[in-house]
């Protein structure tokens, strides 16, 4: 009886699924980001913006059902984030992954994606070269290192800021980041007149500070990973009275995150930094997306760079879905829809690059002031469709 | 030549921040012998409370150490009580692993009631900005650090390495038994010694959460530094763990300055280099 129903049910299946018009394929998206520690503000920040999405423009981009799985990255840890991958690939069966966060993340997760042709979204790793060829059906929402890097450089040579002193953290994206900045100053005609390296795990900065102030520079251009680092030498060049001197200070957006301006105070005010998002940009969208994001998950979570790189991701993934609409979710299609693809996104247009999935952005050169006694980036120049590379 | 001297201040002034870090566990470690791991987590509660206070209740800063200082022991003596009285006599190891289970624990409590992200400090307006001293720019912060350390150093040198109440610590850490046997108060004693390490390292981590940033990663972060200060001072004494912090504090600074692409290396550098030379520490009196 009960293998005589099955047979009944399955055979109703059966023609169900050969309806197109009626049929509801499930997409499952992975959604791989860290959760827990200190680099769970990532997580926090993408759940927040998926959510969000998903209450604005429905739960059926295509007539296809979304399902999302999510798993805990825990930060940069290529082990952790290779085993998930093949979790969720194997097992889970996603079919697209938003994820994972970091550089090392997305270089161990890329073999598997690109054998099991899974496209995937980097909302969170900005190091060049992690998308294209690597990794064929990736697409980068995040920002490339060159993008922030070297803006900065022809700006304060405009402004007159000509000496300049380049501190980075001691690893791999800050010598990369050193590289083309030093290179983009070349370029425009400023002087280098010294630069540092400094360890990952430093809590005195003030040795450091003093080379700065005995070269006389006439700004710092910092790159320092968001955290104790970004706010330590942002405070600490302002406890020794060198910003009150008139030393500008410059740097990528990771020193004036909103998630940790606070934190860093009166000492943010009046710092200059290379962005790709500020909760300030003036457009339509991006008012009504902090208004809708800020009442979903309160004043105190502020909207960071990630979690407008999580609202895009999804933006692709709908438009891709609606394009594969009554057929079978097929990932190379989607891979190849998103590439040249162009979108309006809450920090400006993005164009997703032909050839590699990469990302052209506009970068905006923003002063950190108190707009209604809050802390914020203010844009103030803006460099149009800035290449990758 | 000013600016050697400001580095030389700075590194004094660093100094006497791993001193006030420290030397809670120097006490309850060296007086005690009790390998308290989660002093550090001891820190960060006083970092969180010097917010609470301040930023919460709007309390002023000189007002809210004392508190800090109060609560931590408290909170320490309550922790003494439930849980480490009952590990006194097992070995290190079994400490080592209770404790860093415990600091694991206060990270997580962190997280829970104040939030992931780092905290904001308004420090009131005279202890920010520089003050001419000698020709010398100086932070005012630094400069209220080390009065402040040195205070401490001399409050605590004169308190428990030469009063009664000293000798009465150290003779129930020596010999419990026969402490108790002259009619000392061993559990009572034992507890309040803890009170103060507690306290203390409440205190350290007030004074350094506005220099070092708080988030609730707090205590493993600065665990590495806390250890190697008083290990290099030596085991139960205040004096060696001030001329090791101030040794480490100067020599990090210097060397950063000099030698900046060697980084925080030659604070470990200096480290291994003293461990050699005086395997108990600095005044350590040895096992």
């Amino acid at each position: 009886m009960k293998t005589a129903l099955s047979i009944l049910a399955a055979a109703a299946l059966a023609t169900v699924s050969t309806q197109p018009t009626l049929a509801q394929e499930t997409v499952k998206i992975g959604v791989l980001q860290s959760y827990s520690g200190i680099t769970s503000l990532g997580g926090q920040q993408t759940d927040f913006a998926i959510k969000l999405f998903m209450q604005k423009f429905g739960e059926t981009p295509g007539g296809f059902k979304l399902q999302l799985i999510r798993r805990d990255t825990t930060g940069p840890n290529p082990e952790v984030a290779k085993r998930l991958v093949g979790e969720v690939v194997t097992r889970e069966k996603v079919q697209l992954l938003i994820g994972p966060d970091f550089t090392p993340n997305t270089l161990a997760a890329a073999p598997i994606l690109s054998e099991a042709k899974v496209p995937s979204f980097v909302t969170g790793a900005a190091t060049t070269g992690i998308v294209g060829e690597k990794s064929p059906y990736s697409t980068r929402t995040f920002f490339a290192t060159p993008q922030l890097c070297k803006p900065l450089a022809p700006f304060a040579v405009k402004q007159g800021w000509t000496n300049i002193f380049v501190v980075v953290a001691d690893f791999a994206p800050g010598h990369e980041c050193e590289k083309f900045f030093m290179e983009a100053l070349k370029e425009a005609n400023g002087t280098l007149v010294g630069n540092l390296r400094t360890p990952l795990s430093n809590p005195e900065y003030s040795g450091y500070i003093q080379r700065i102030r005995d070269a006389k520079p006439d700004g710092v251009f910092i790159f320092m990973p968001i955290g104790e680092l970004s706010i330590g030498i942002v405070r600490a060049l302002n406890d020794s009275g060198l910003k009150a001197s008139g030393l500008k200070i410059m740097g990528t957006g990771d020193i004036t995150d909103e998630g940790y301006i606070d934190a860093v105070g009166e000492a943010a005010v009046g710092v200059i930094t290379s962005g790709i998002y500020s909760t300030q940009h003036d457009s339509a969208l991006n008012k009504e997306f902090v208004k809708s994001y800020t009442a979903l998950a309160g004043e105190k979570n502020r909207i960071g760079w990630t979690a407008v790189s999580a609202w895009d991701a999804m933006r692709l993934t709908y438009d891709a879905l609606e394009a594969q609409k009554g057929q079978k979710f097929d990932g190379e299609k989607f891979a190849a829809f998103l590439r040249g693809h162009k979108i309006e996104s809450p920090r400006g247009p993005i164009t997703i690059d032909k050839s590699n999935g990469d990302i052209v952005q506009n970068v905006y050169i923003r002063r950190a002031e108190r707009v209604n006694g809050v802390l914020q980036n203010v844009e103030i120049e803006t460099f149009k469709d800035v290449s990758f590379k | 030549m000013a600016s050697i001297l400001t580095v030389l201040f700075n590194g004094v002034a660093y100094g006497f921040l791993l001193f006030v870090m420290s030397v809670g566990l120097s006490v309850t470690l060296g007086m005690m012998n009790f390998v308290n791991l989660a002093q550090a987590s001891f820190s960060m509660l006083g970092g969180y409370i010097l917010v609470t206070a301040m930023q919460g209740y709007g309390l002023p800063f000189l007002l809210c150490l004392p508190i800090v200082f109060v609560l931590v022991g408290v909170v320490s003596v309550v922790v003494e009580r439930l849980i480490f009285r009952h590990f006194y006599k097992t070995d290190d190891l079994t400490q080592v692993l209770l404790t860093i289970g415990l600091v694991f624990m206060s990270i997580a409590m962190a997280t829970y009631v104040w939030g992931g992200t780092y905290q904001r400090f308004d420090m009131p307006s005279w202890i920010i900005g520089q003050k001419e001293i000698f020709g010398l720019t100086l932070e005012t912060y630094r400069i209220f650090l080390v009065g402040f350390g040195a205070v401490m150093a001399v409050a605590l040198i004169f308190g428990l390495e030469r009063t009664q109440l000293g000798a009465m610590v150290r003779a129930c850490v020596d010999n419990r038994r026969v402490a108790g046997a002259c009619g000392l108060n061993t559990e009572l004693i034992f507890a309040f010694t803890f009170a103060i390490g507690g306290g203390l390292a409440g205190l350290g981590g007030a004074l350094s959460a506005n220099l070092l940033g708080l988030d609730p990663n707090f205590p493993l972060r600065y665990l590495v530094y806390i250890l190697i200060v008083v290990s290099v001072g030596g085991m139960g004494t205040i004096t060696g763990t001030l001329i090791a912090a101030l040794a480490l504090g100067i020599a990090d600074v210097l060397g950063k300055y000099y030698f900046p692409q060697f980084g925080s290396f030659i604070i470990y550098l200096l480290t291994v280099a003293f461990m050699l030379w005086r395997p108990h520490g600095l005044l350590g009196r040895g096992a």
